[in-house]
């Protein structure tokens, strides 16, 4: 399905939702929003995931200067100049406020002051370790009243655990679209329209997964990689550029990719932990490799890509390339990429640091810089 | 001629404070090796728990560098070992108003070379940081601190870090890491709000982090060593203040309205780690006030009545240090209060607290919710506290290149300070000291004309 298509169905699927009385709550953060907490009050989660282009970029400098992160700038274009294909942003009833990063901060303060959205909060402690697991707690209580006050209902905890194992199942399920070898542009297109439909969407994976389990491939041609850093959201053309230059990349380690649906609970833990608040601070607990966290994020994540690359090499004896896409003034991935690719160089690993921006101008830089990363690697 | 030196040899203080600045290194070095004290890292105004432990020094990484002074500068250091600063500043004085044209030009080598020196630093250090692999996209001030602690970081034991809504910053301070791993990382993690329990929450993670300074220094934290402290400092927020609202904003200034800046530019950078030693940092900047109102009350100084005040921030992260002497020739004075909007010149609150503690952590809160914190509605309010507390006759927005935190309220500011101060302002843009002052220039020049009428 093309972009447009897709738009357009999402646009209908909205509008339907909120014909049957659902209220739309959007972010624009990429992590540890408990997106359960608003669906079990009949909220629906919109996340915020569609790339941008010089014109949305350009849109945003009334606001902002020029020096933000390229995601957040085009966001606020999007909702200064709403494209036909993205009229849906006026269903949004509420905007989460959080801290996931300062653009965060500043770009959903914007699109709340200038938009006339009203607002929620929603922030995280910055550190992982007992205090931080117990303000968590206290944001998601605090957030737990504000949707409240929305709905004029208490949300039961029974209805939060429905939720959780929903969403929990509906994880699962992107895992195992995950697992299949199948070229990762197909794979991502899938995992993004999921992502934007929440578990709604759960057949429609357990389609595609039927459906192409006996087309998975494998080719020696093919350069395979891992994509790490920010993810590649809708409407973007990255992935092409890197299958375009003989590429394939078989893992994506971002935020739209293995860090949303690897967050997962087993059933020992959905059913030793009765209260479902608890749940969620444990998810956040084990969400080691969230980017917004400190201290050691740097060092969990060059030891996941280090796992991953380990477990290629022995099914298919050969070293993953890494790609670590790098969005303009992306804080939290820009700031550690030097070390980032020293410390897994120095384990036998290649990296490309791919700093981009969404200007169509790039494009060719971009092509050039792939294909010469691909060549390097075997 | 200087347009500085004249006036800033008539300050003993600002002698003395602009010594320990940039010829800190040996005292550091005495420190760390004859006196076997543990060198702390610190930036921003985050370093007061570290001056409750005898043996932990904090310091801001640049002071740890060889600068690039006059040999003049050090005489005088040697001098005033002998005859105290006091003394060196009135001969430098008696000098000047003798008008012996050699000595008066070597005084004046001796200020602008300590001004000039200090800029050549950071911007060596925003050099060093960019070849060590932070990307040109981040601001100023963070460039910097990476150059400082790749030159620098071998010679401490940890790095002391608060986290705040700057995202750049918390990575920053995680990357630290990544320069040297034997140093040991310190951290307080400040809840982003005050809700629920997070008062407590916020004390006990400042109670972690001191016992990580307790393993560092050997000695055990001292509640009366800590208050103690504490009660400094309040003084030394108290005369920072004083400077910013009682002269700043007077009619009467001690000194030329550049001077003036130059000193507030000195507070904001040597604020951050009080010089290393806060008894002698407060002592300065008391005396400082005192010699400020000694002069004013002679009618030493200038008339400035007819000078424009104007706000000039944030210049923490960065700013091009010409801005005030631009302001100064088209007949404005430049005032420097980040500290204060960022509501870190508030008192730590401990004649009513019987807990350090608590009252360190009210204090670090008080600062998230109102100053620093992650709100832009709260941080303009911030902005507008301070330009109607000075009654400024315009503002203009340092928008440091790079910054994604503070540089993007400029919108909402500007729309506040016009619907409720009526007064100009203007942003310009800054990236490296030196790089961009035909602009600025230009652009304060079409500000300063608005601003006059």
């Amino acid at each position: 399905m093309d972009l447009n298509n897709l738009l357009m169905e999402f646009s209908l699927f909205l509008k339907l939702k909120k014909q049957e009385g659902c209220k739309v709550a959007s972010f624009l953060a990429h992590d540890n929003i408990p997106e359960e907490l608003l669906d079990a009050a009949g909220v629906f989660p919109l996340r915020l995931m569609f790339g941008g282009n010089d014109e949305l970029m350009n849109m945003s400098h009334d606001y902002l200067p020029p020096s933000t992160c390229a995601f957040t700038q085009s966001m606020i274009g999007l909702f200064s100049l709403k494209p036909s294909q993205y009229q849906f942003l006026d269903l949004i009833d509420y905007f989460i406020v959080s801290n996931h990063c300062v653009s965060d901060i500043c770009g959903s303060e914007i699109i709340t002051k200038y938009f006339n959205i009203p607002r929620l909060n929603f922030y995280l402690p910055y550190t992982k370790n007992q205090n931080s697991l117990k303000y968590f707690k206290l944001e998601l209580i605090d957030f737990k009243e504000q949707i409240e006050k929305i709905i004029d209902k208490e949300i039961a905890d029974e209805d939060l655990l429905k939720s959780i194992k929903k969403y929990n199942n509906f994880k699962l399920k992107l895992l195992e679209l995950n697992s299949l070898n199948l070229i990762g542009s197909k794979k991502l297109q899938i995992i993004q329209t999921a992502m934007l439909y929440g578990p709604n969407s759960i057949e429609m994976i357990s389609e595609f997964i039927e459906k192409n389990k006996q087309n998975q491939q494998k080719s020696k041609h093919i350069k395979n990689v891992i994509l790490t850093g920010c993810s590649i959201f809708l409407n973007d053309n990255i992935i092409e550029l890197i299958e375009d230059a003989g590429g394939n990349v078989v893992f994506f380690d971002t935020w739209i990719g293995n860090q949303y649906y690897s967050q997962t609970f087993d059933n020992e833990t959905l059913n030793s932990i009765s209260n479902p608040y608890d749940l969620l601070v444990e998810r956040f607990k084990r969400n080691r490799l969230s980017d917004h966290s400190i201290p050691n994020f740097l060092e969990y994540k060059v030891t996941r890509i280090e796992e991953i690359n380990r477990i290629y090499k022995e099914r298919e004896d050969q070293d993953l390339g890494v790609i670590n896409h790098i969005i303009k003034f992306c804080d939290h991935f820009s700031m550690h990429s030097t070390y980032f690719k020293e410390k897994l160089q120095k384990k036998g690993i290649q990296v490309l640091n791919l700093e981009r921006d969404y200007s169509r101008a790039n494009r060719g830089q971009l092509s050039t810089r792939i294909e010469a990363f691909l060549e390097m690697i075997n | 001629m200087s347009l500085y030196a004249d006036e800033i040899i008539r300050f003993s203080s600002v002698l003395k404070m602009s010594y320990n600045l940039i010829a800190g290194r040996d005292e550091l070095k005495r420190m760390k090796l004859r006196e076997k004290k543990h060198l702390i890292s610190v930036a921003l105004p985050f370093s007061d728990l570290i001056f409750g432990f005898p043996n932990l020094v904090p310091v801001f990484p640049i002071r740890m560098h060889i600068f690039k002074i006059s040999k003049y500068l050090s005489y005088l250091g040697s001098a005033s070992s002998f005859f105290g600063w006091d003394n060196v500043s009135k001969f430098l004085g008696f000098i000047k108003n003798a008008g012996i044209e050699e000595i008066s030009k070597i005084i004046d080598e001796i200020i602008d070379d300590v001004i000039e020196t200090l800029n050549q630093k950071y911007n060596e250090m925003y050099d060093i940081g960019v070849e060590r692999g932070i990307s040109t996209d981040f601001c100023f001030g963070l460039k910097t601190l990476v150059g400082m602690h790749v030159t620098k970081m071998k010679n401490v034991s940890a790095t002391m870090n608060y986290t705040i809504r700057c995202s750049a910053w918390n990575k920053y301070s995680e990357s630290l890491k990544s320069i040297d791993s034997n140093v040991k990382d310190i951290w307080v993690d400040i809840p982003p709000r005050n809700i629920g329990n997070s008062m407590e929450l916020l004390e006990d993670n400042i109670k972690s982090a001191i016992h990580e300074l307790e393993k560092l220094s050997g000695h055990s934290y001292s509640d009366s060593a800590l208050r103690e402290h504490f009660k400094l400092t309040n003084q030394i927020r108290r005369d920072y203040k004083n400077i910013i609202y009682e002269i700043g904003a007077s009619d009467f200034y001690p000194c030329n309205p550049a001077t003036f800046s130059e000193i507030l530019a000195l507070l904001s950078i040597s604020f951050q780690d009080y010089n290393s030693n806060a008894k002698r940092y407060a002592e300065n900047i008391h005396q400082m006030i005192n010699e400020m109102r000694e002069r004013i009350r002679k009618g030493l100084g200038m008339d400035v009545s007819k000078y424009k005040k104007i706000l000039v921030t944030p210049m923490f992260g960065g700013w091009e240090p010409k801005t005030h002497e631009i302001i100064y020739r088209l007949g404005g004075r430049a005032l420097y209060a980040d500290w204060d909007v960022l509501r870190l010149l508030d008192d730590i609150p401990i004649t009513n607290k019987t807990d350090p503690i608590e009252a360190y952590a009210d204090f670090i809160m008080n600062a998230t919710e109102n100053g620093i914190g992650c709100d832009n509605n709260v941080l303009t309010d911030s902005y507008m506290r301070v330009a109607k507390k000075l009654s400024a006759d315009g503002l203009v927005f340092n928008q440091l290149f790079g910054c994604h935190s503070i540089s993007n309220c400029y919108r909402l500011l500007k729309e506040k300070i016009r619907r409720n101060l009526e007064i100009p302002s203007m942003y310009y843009t800054f990236n490296r000291i030196g790089e961009n002052v035909e602009q600025v220039s230009t652009r304060l020049g079409a500000f300063m004309e608005m601003v006059n009428g």
